[in-house]
């Protein structure tokens, strides 16, 4: 059997990158997206100890507040990972101790001194709380892994989305060039000269205005269903390029799972039926 | 109280842009070119900054300045 994945790069920056895959269907696109948005392990803040909080933010908001800031988390880690087991033990104390010498004192996500020197808050000027002269904060936070299906501290992504490549077919002989496909298109991706054509088909949000403003019907939008274009962003902790690649990883150590425990139930079952 | 750490909806970390922000539009910029500027494209990421009434200053005056008033 012959597979034809393509992936191609379509555009990229610090936060966000959109690629397509071309080749796969629905439900290998769903695993991934879900998997980007609540199964890849990220470090945050699991607990605080708080020996003294003068601020005007009650313990509770506090410890909220510090675990909401995202951790830069350690893509070898995850890379080399064979069990999702493994990363449970692994802990992180971050220490944040600070007396306000003056008045509206800002205590910033860069004040949160970690002991490991690559899980440490990827913002540096997250304003945490703010502090009256005097007033004192000392705490101690323990980061741990999670996954963002059990809080939203735990996301890596924050947005994780495909869509089916758009197609739009243009009759070129039918073509008024009336221009009324151009004036309903909410993207604006369709220019008429002599005749309409589309630019940036990619864009396409596949809302059928077109189609139905055409006094001739001369446009026809459809997808093709097995390519799909994918938008990931990241809140920083692993940097956005890594997530597809992390999400087919630990969807394979998931299904790696699935397959032995299938072998240990048919085994127990067979060693039933014999005894 | 003070600008929420991330998005309410989206999960997007935006208190790191509220400063820039706040300075920008108190010296007359338009808000909504402010937001384009610091690359907040979602609506669910722009009300939280459009949104956003910063309260700690007025809370502040009226907190205790020191552990040991707390025992007094």
């Amino acid at each position: 059997m012959k597979t034809n994945i393509k992936v191609e790069l379509n555009s990229r920056n610090e936060k966000r990158i959109v690629f397509t895959i071309k080749g796969i269907n629905v439900a290998l696109a769903n695993a991934i997206r879900r998997v980007i948005l609540s199964e890849i392990p990220t470090m945050a803040v699991d607990e605080v100890v708080i020996f003294e909080n003068d601020s005007v933010l009650h313990d509770e908001i506090l410890a909220h507040r510090i675990a909401l800031v995202p951790l830069r988390t350690d893509i070898n880690t995850l890379y080399s990972l064979k069990n999702l087991k493994e990363l449970s033990e692994q802990e992180v104390v971050l220490t944040l101790d600070i007396e306000a010498v003056e008045s509206g004192t800002i205590v910033y996500s860069s004040d949160l001194k970690s002991t490991d020197p690559i899980v440490r808050p990827v913002y540096d000027n997250i304003p945490i709380v703010k502090l009256e002269k005097g007033q004192k904060l000392l705490l101690e936070a323990y980061a741990r892994y999670g996954l963002g299906k059990d809080h939203a501290k735990w996301q890596a992504a924050c947005v994780s989305a495909y869509k089916y490549k758009p197609i739009i077919d243009i009759d070129e002989e039918k073509c008024l060039a009336c221009g009324e496909c151009a004036k309903v298109c909410p993207k604006s991706i369709i220019k008429v000269n002599d005749v309409a054509h589309v630019e940036e088909e990619i864009s396409c949000t596949l809302c059928k205005l077109c189609e139905k403003a055409c006094p001739v019907g001369a446009i026809r939008v459809h997808w093709d269903d097995t390519t799909f274009i994918f938008k990931v962003e990241t809140n920083g902790s692993i940097p956005v390029e890594h997530l597809p690649t992390l999400a087919v990883h630990i969807l394979r150590i998931r299904l790696l799972d699935l397959k032995n425990s299938i072998i240990s139930t048919v085994k127990q079952l067979e060693e039933e039926e014999s005894a | 109280m003070i600008i929420p750490i991330r998005c309410f909806t989206c999960g997007a970390v935006i208190a790191d842009k509220w400063e820039e922000y706040i300075r920008r539009v108190s010296q007359g910029e338009d808000p909504g070119k402010v937001l384009d500027d610091l690359g907040i494209t979602r609506y669910c990421c722009r009300r939280m900054f459009l949104t956003h009434v910063e309260l700690i200053d007025e809370i502040l005056r009226y907190e205790r300045t020191s552990t040991e008033s707390r025992y007094l």
